[in-house]
């Protein structure tokens, strides 16, 4: 982070955006939480984070002397969680900026510009340089460098040529691709994706998603089956063949994978109706109503560190200050590696949290209870040990109490229940026409634009379009009373297949798949669920159920035992047999992974490209048999969503991993999304104020 | 080190133009170069290129494999004053400029010269040396500078004066391993100090040396252990002690210091001086009782069929490994091949008396004398030490191997060490090409045989070494820059990976198909790097026009790229496009855009104006028309309000809602009517915006008005419901709509608004028990 002394110019990086400090005591939570994971794990993803590390590291140490950084603001999250920005001290970077337009005030040699290849950030770029050169500072002449994450791009070097400015600067790369949310989930972090692809048919991202994949094989071995649904999940797959047979030595030379057994690729356009439904996961429902970036939550100070309490205490040293009214504002790095509590209720249906977190509450009030019983030094001390691990639980205890009790009134909120009810009458197919009587209430009330959006392409999604008459008024009423710049969002959405009048124009599958993938689950139990639709409360992602075709094809077909152990019923195959003996608590063992096998109806009422792709080494030792989970073996299956996933369908596959042994799965995707910013995407920027 | 092994000569004493000559160790002549230029300051061989730096500050890359061709930059105009002194490393080089400063040049590629930090020397410096990047505590490049009686650091960045006070010095040499440093003082002495000034080391007087001649000529380090000073052909090797050795080769010598030893270039030699390794010492010193000794002795023994072999072997059993090690070791440390055979064969005999023994290290030595035996063969001339090779890595000299054009000893011992032959291919393919253009033919007398012929030859022998990494594109390129587009192409169509082929194919007027690779690449900067090619290489006509007839789907995507890239760097172009094909919606949703980026009200009515007039165009886009009229109508309405309230008030911007509810507000009841019939705002929406608007007044008596004035489309609920909600909340008005609302709802409704007793009556009139309680 930038020394305190302040520079003029454009605005500093604020403070806020270093991620908190860890808890003071950190290794010893875990002994005090009896719940932990599982022991089994899949492949160890850090590694990721490592390399993305030393290469931004490295790129830095090329450059020789103290820098000035200067950051592209939306890669300041994701950067954040590879490396303590306040580390990159240690690589001579004495300032940080924003990139903005406007002059530098620059007094080290170096100029380092760390962003994403994009035309505008060019523009800036020159326009700073050039201003610098008619200005030259005291330092004597400076050195400019631009990094561009994750590669540098012709477009750019175009725009730099035409600027006048190409001689003066050295342009590199940072490849900055997965980077590692927790151990189960990688992220691109790129924002827009969806949009590009598909409304813009800019495929850039896909390639992009082509080369972080490239390189994950290199890290863990090319995967041996690759499979996938939707036109861009075969664009992608085809890339990937590609710079495999092609890509000469960097990519020919990839020993087929032992620890992963295959890849599926979802295209986010195969399930647009997942997104747009309100999330009901704990983490869903925050990102909803509070939202997450980059893994981090913006909240009251209060709620995470007890010291800065909410209302103006009387603060003891405060001679100087004034209470200030406002309550200060602090991001949070929300992670179950340091927030054991979280991990435990993040993926857990909203309903139950509350009773969580009751319990851990009386449990923790019980071991502080403890120190009443104490009797000899040795129990003294031991408890001392235990007290830092008490501490940090009991702080994130009060954290998520007090995220509960903000989410609590909302889900409470007439509106809030109505929509809810509408959603779940429309996924179901019950009624679509009073639904839309809600909807426009839901418009006269004048809730959330995104809100009444999402419910109107839910509508037209799972009812085949909206007749021509409804929809228009529907229309117009939107704009007169959310403002005519949603135009363009209006005709983008039927572009898209979102919004249409029926009979719709395109294939809208969603009716034909309720049975074929048993997407409603009537009597799901939320707090101990026996299928993964309890992220939806009944209703099943049909992304997630596509990965259940290829895994847990059971889990479709028929409804599952009533226990919480798991979906996968009957097993047939290595090890199937002793089930009767195993006690209750035995997990079933997953499936080797098959192909689309007895879904060939749903795929083709889907529509889209399907893939289903063997990958061979090119050495040819490699067997080329797809890996069968053994006994005691934890196989690792990758899912990529191709477009953004939500939380929900994050916590139903890591349900999944859950339910059997011997199979992890690991998320990959482009960015985490939810339906208020995915729709957001497809929109223009709101028009900025007139002058008078 | 390889780049060593030849001997330079500029033998500008010879009447005629100047010449540079390269021979091998051997003493081979490679290739000889004309030179035209001012005298050079620097000749410098790196693996696979010669650099030659003239006083004017012109350098020229050569190419070893071609010193026919070179490339030429110049070092710009900090260079201005000429060159007075230069010295380099593999990656590079520092320059002192006859203005005393010194720039440093980073790579062979014509990169700019940096100015290092300013130094302020009024004088020549008395000596200076160079530390590389990958030997500096800093990691990049250092300069050691002797001036007045101190030493001076010196960097891209600062300069930091080391404070030593018995210079001046007429020399400064780095050792190889950058640890030590060998200083020439004026008055005479050799003193040996540790690279940060930290450590003495040794001080010997060198006028005993001397015999008279004064300052050495030359002063080079012999590995890391002794240092080497010459005049004329007199060469003295100065240990740490101060003992030395000499040898002569009159009239006169050049020295070449390297990693392990010393090479001294005599008229008539190229011998090479070296401390004698260990592993040797252990093996061969007379009355050794080294283990190692001891097998190679037993070796002895048993091949006289004596029995003090085995008598020999029990004695070193317990440090056999070691004994083993180290005639591995020493065999790597020997020049003739008889003595390496023999070290070899004496480890394999010891070998066979150990239950447990690795022998990766005795195969991988086996295997590294065979390369080094290879390239140290005269014909060859390399004189690698085992040292080198290990430290400069095989792939280095693979590479120099190559510049050398020994392509087959280059794929051979590739292919030994497994080794990807593809640097090989390449540079055998290119070398031919180059060579069959050279050969003076015209391309036209050659014919089509020729390049057929030369495509069927590159193809088959990739095709058998199995080597699939080959660019082909590179090979192309390289055939189409001697002329040979149609070896060009023939080359082309066998490479796989498009990012290779279309910036080729651009350069060769290939657009149409450089476009469509491009696109079935999947690579979108590569599609854009053809779209800017052939934005700015055709007239806008042909550029739309190529783009246009690909309607076709598989340029669709470059049509999508052009689009976004268009969208932000030139909308005129993108304006025209969707004129000139059509699109209407496009071109509406464009003037949309730009409406909602002006700031000024008539701008963006202009622009709403045109989006209404091209929807209007397209019969499907009806209710959008209408919809960019309204947005048209709203603002010029919410204009002439503001103007006929004089300004007082903002309404530019509003959505119809937002509009109706701010009149309401502000208590224009009329002009708020007017929005509603003008828009036809449904009764619904009229009553939550009504609603909302005098609850935010605090009109509780026009509320009561309001819901009086007929039956409330929306129901009395919200009444309640919408007053609660009010920070603060209204509780007592909120109860006087609770008797309006349904029956059944009233109950809870009271107790929304705090009154339990009217909750309690209502609940008694509908007999519910329940929440009576």
């Amino acid at each position: 982070m930038a020394s305190s002394t302040s520079a003029p110019g454009p605005s500093r990086l604020a403070q806020t955006h270093q991620p908190p400090p860890a808890p003071s005591t950190s290794g010893d939570s875990e002994l005090t939480v009896p719940n932990a994971l599982p022991a089994e794990k899949g492949i160890d993803v850090s590694v990721l984070k490592e390399l993305a590390k030393s290469e931004l590291i490295g790129s830095l140490n090329d450059i020789q002397g103290a820098k000035t950084l200067i950051l592209d603001p939306a890669l300041a999250g994701p950067l954040g969680l590879v490396t303590e920005v306040a580390l990159l001290k240690h690589q001579a970077v004495d300032k940080m900026f924003w990139l903005e337009p406007g002059a530098l005030n620059i007094n080290t040699r170096n100029v380092v510009w760390l962003c994403r290849p994009k035309m505008e950030f060019m523009r800036i770029i020159a326009d700073q340089i050039r201003s610098q050169q008619n200005n030259p500072s005291a330092a004597g002449p400076l050195v400019y460098t631009i990094l561009l994450v994750p590669r540098a791009t012709e477009l750019c070097r175009k725009v730099l040529e035409d600027q006048g400015v190409m001689g003066d600067v050295t342009i590199s790369e940072f490849k900055l691709e997965f980077i590692p949310m927790e151990e189960d989930l990688l992220s691109l972090e790129m924002e827009g994706v969806a949009r590009d692809i598909h409304l813009n048919g800019d495929d850039t991202p896909i390639y992009y998603s082509s080369l972080a994949l490239m390189t994950f094989q290199r890290a863990f071995g090319l995967f041996p089956r690759v499979l996938g649904k939707g036109d861009s999940a075969k664009k992608l797959a085809d890339l990937l063949q590609r710079h495999h047979t092609s890509g000469g030595s960097q990519y020919g030379d990839i020993e087929l994978s032992d620890q992963v057994d295959g890849l599926i690729i979802l295209d986010r356009s195969v399930d647009w109706a997942t997104p747009m439904c309100t999330q009901l996961t704990y983490e869903g429902m925050l990102d909803e109503f509070v939202g997450i970036k980059n893994s981090h939550i913006e909240i009251d100070a209060a709620l995470i560190d007890a010291n800065v309490s909410a209302p103006p205490a009387p603060s003891p040293s405060g001679a100087g200050l004034p209470s200030t009214p406002i309550t200060k504002k602090k991001k949070h790095h929300l992670t179950s590696s340091k927030d054991r509590l979280f991990g435990d209720i993040r993926d857990s249906n909203f309903a139950v949290v509350g009773s969580k977190l009751s319990k851990v509450a009386r449990r923790l009030e019980g071991d502080y209870g403890g120190v009443k019983n104490l009797k000899s030094v040795s129990q003294m001390k031991e408890f001392v040990g235990k007290l830092g691990g008490l501490q940090s639980e009991q702080q994130s205890l009060r954290l998520h109490t007090g995220l509960t009790e903000l989410l609590m009134p909302i889900t409470k909120l007439e509106t809030f229940n109505r929509n809810l009810e509408a959603q779940q009458n429309l996924v179901a197919g019950y009624d679509p026409t009073s639904q839309l009587n809600t909807i426009e209430d839901l418009l006269n009330q004048e809730v959330d634009w995104q809100t009444v959006m999402r419910t109107a392409i839910l509508m037209s999604l799972t009812s085949g379009g909206i007749k021509p008459k409804p929809l228009e008024s529907f229309k117009r009423d939107f704009l007169q009373t959310y403002g005519y710049h949603h135009l363009p969002l209006l005709i983008a959405l039927q572009d898209l297949g979102l919004l249409v009048k029926s009979p719709p124009p395109m294939n809208l599958p969603f009716s034909n798949l309720r049975r074929g993938l048993r997407l409603i689950v009537d009597d799901i139990d939320d707090s101990n669920p026996n299928d993964i639709s309890y992220v939806y409360s009944g209703y099943a992602p049909i992304s997630i159920r596509l990965v259940q075709c290829l895994t847990q094809k059971n889990a479709i077909l028929s409804p599952a035992p009533t226990s919480g152990t798991g979906a996968a019923g009957e097993e047939d195959g290595v090890g199937g047999r002793g089930k009767s003996s195993g006690s209750r608590s035995e997990k079933p063992r997953a499936y080797p992974l098959s192909g689309w096998k007895g879904f060939e109806d749903v795929l083709s009422v889907l529509g889209g490209a399907t893939v289903d792709i063997r990958q061979r080494a090119s050495t040819g030792t490699g067997v080329g048999s797809s890996v069968v989970p053994e006994d005691n073996r934890t196989i690792t299956t990758v899912v990529f969503f191709l477009g953004g996933c939500t939380y929900t369908e994050i916590a139903a596959l890591r349900w999944m991993s859950r339910v059997a042994k011997g199979r992890k799965f690991l998320v990959a995707t482009t960015g985490i999304i939810n339906g208020n910013n995915l729709i957001e995407s497809f929109g223009d920027d709101p028009p900025i104020a007139l002058i008078h | 080190m390889i780049r060593d092994d030849r001997k330079l000569l500029l033998s500008s004493k010879h009447p005629g133009k100047p010449k540079i000559q390269i021979y091998t160790s051997s003493g081979l002549p490679l290739s000889t170069i004309p030179w035209d230029l001012s005298p050079p300051v620097l000749i410098h061989l790196t693996v696979t290129s010669l650099i030659v730096l003239t006083d004017e500050g012109v350098y020229r890359v050569y190419d070893l494999s071609n010193t026919a061709s070179y490339r030429q930059y110049s070092l710009g105009s900090d260079a201005e004053s000429g060159v007075v002194e230069a010295k380099a490393w593999e990656e590079g080089m520092v320059v002192l400029t006859g203005s005393l400063g010194w720039l440093e040049v980073r790579g062979w590629n014509g990169g700019r010269a940096i100015p290092m930090a300013a130094i302020g020397l009024t004088e020549p410096p008395s000596a200076w040396t160079l530390i590389p990047p990958d030997q500096s505590p800093t990691g990049h490049v250092q300069l050691l500078i002797s001036t007045s009686s101190t030493i001076v650091t010196l960097d891209a960045l600062e300069r930091i004066d080391q404070r030593i006070s018995r210079g001046p010095f007429s020399h400064i040499r780095v050792s190889p391993n950058g640890r030590f440093l060998a200083l020439i003082t004026i008055t005479g002495a050799l003193w040996v100090v540790s690279s940060d000034f930290g450590r003495n080391l040794s001080e010997v007087d060198i006028a005993e040396l001397s015999e008279g001649a004064g300052m050495p000529e030359r002063v080079e380090w012999c590995g890391d252990n002794a240092v080497v000073l010459s005049w004329g052909g007199r060469v003295v090797v100065v240990g740490p002690a101060g003992e030395s050795l000499r040898y002569d080769h009159p009239p006169a010598v050049h020295l070449v210091g390297e990693l392990d030893g010393l090479r001294i270039i005599s008229s008539s030699t190229c011998e090479f001086v070296q401390k004698v390794p260990d592993c040797t010492l252990a093996v061969f010193s007379p009355g050794s009782s080294h283990p190692a000794a001891i097998l190679y002795d037993a070796l002895d023994h048993f091949d006289r069929k004596s029995p003090k072999a085995d008598e020999s072997i029990r004695s070193i059993r317990p440090d056999l490994a070691n004994a083993v090690d180290t005639c591995v070791e020493a065999a790597g440390r020997e020049i003739e091949v008889t003595w390496q055979r023999r070290l070899l064969k004496a480890a394999q005999f010891g070998r066979a008396f150990m239950d447990l023994y690795n022998p990766s290290d005795f195969v991988g030595m086996a295997q590294t004398l065979k390369v080094l035996n290879a390239v140290r063969y005269y014909e060859v001339g390399i004189p690698i030490t085992y040292e080198q090779y290990i430290a400069s890595s095989p792939s280095v000299l693979i590479a120099h191997l190559v510049s050398r054009n020994l392509h087959l000893l280059a794929l051979r011992i590739s292919q030994h060490l497994g080794f990807r032959p593809d640097p090989v291919l390449k540079h055998w393919a290119t070398s031919k090409i180059a060579r069959s253009s050279q050969n003076g033919v015209d391309p036209s007398d050659r014919g089509t045989g020729d390049d057929e012929s030369i495509c069927r030859a590159i193809v088959e022998k990739f095709e058998k070494e199995g080597e699939r990494g080959v660019s082909y594109a590179e090979i192309a390129k390289k055939a189409w820059e001697s002329g040979r587009t149609r070896l060009a192409t023939m080359l082309l169509d066998h490479e796989p990976r498009a990012a290779e082929q279309v910036p080729l194919l651009l350069q060769m007027k290939e657009e149409n198909i450089a476009l469509t690779k491009a696109v079935d690449s999947g690579d979108t900067d590569l599609v854009y790097q053809v779209l800017l090619h052939l934005r700015s290489s055709l007239s806008p006509g042909d550029f739309f026009h190529l783009l246009d007839d690909s309607i076709s789907p598989q340029l669709r995507p470059a049509v999508n790229l052009l689009q976004v890239f268009a969208k932000q760097a030139d909308r005129g172009l993108l304006r025209d496009f969707y004129y000139q094909d059509d699109r209407r919606t496009e071109s509406a949703c464009l003037e949309l855009e730009e409406a909602g980026q002006q700031d000024d009200a008539n701008e963006r009515l202009e622009h709403l104006r045109r989006a209404a007039k091209s929807f209007g165009e397209s019969k499907d886009r009806l209710f959008e028309a209408k919809m960019t009229e309204d947005a048209h109508r709203l603002l010029t309405l919410q204009q002439s309000y503001e103007r006929e309230l004089d300004h007082k008030f903002t309404f530019s911007g509003l959505s119809v809602n937002a509009f109706a509810h701010k009149l309401l507000v502000e208590g224009f009841g009329k002009r708020a009517e007017r929005v509603r019939n003008d828009w036809k705002v449904p009764d619904k929406r009229w009553w939550w915006i009504k609603l909302r608007a005098l609850a935010q007044r605090r009109d509780w008596e026009g509320l009561e008005n309001f819901a009086r004035s007929k039956k409330s489309p929306i129901g009395y609920e919200p009444f309640v419901t919408h007053l609660l909600s009010l920070s603060p909340p209204q509780p007592t008005h909120a109860a006087t709509f609770v008797p309006r609302c349904d029956a059944k709802a009233r109950a809870d409704l009271y107790v929304l608004c705090g009154d339990w007793g009217k909750a309690a009556e209502s609940a008694k009139e509908r007999n519910d028990r329940t929440k009576l309680e």
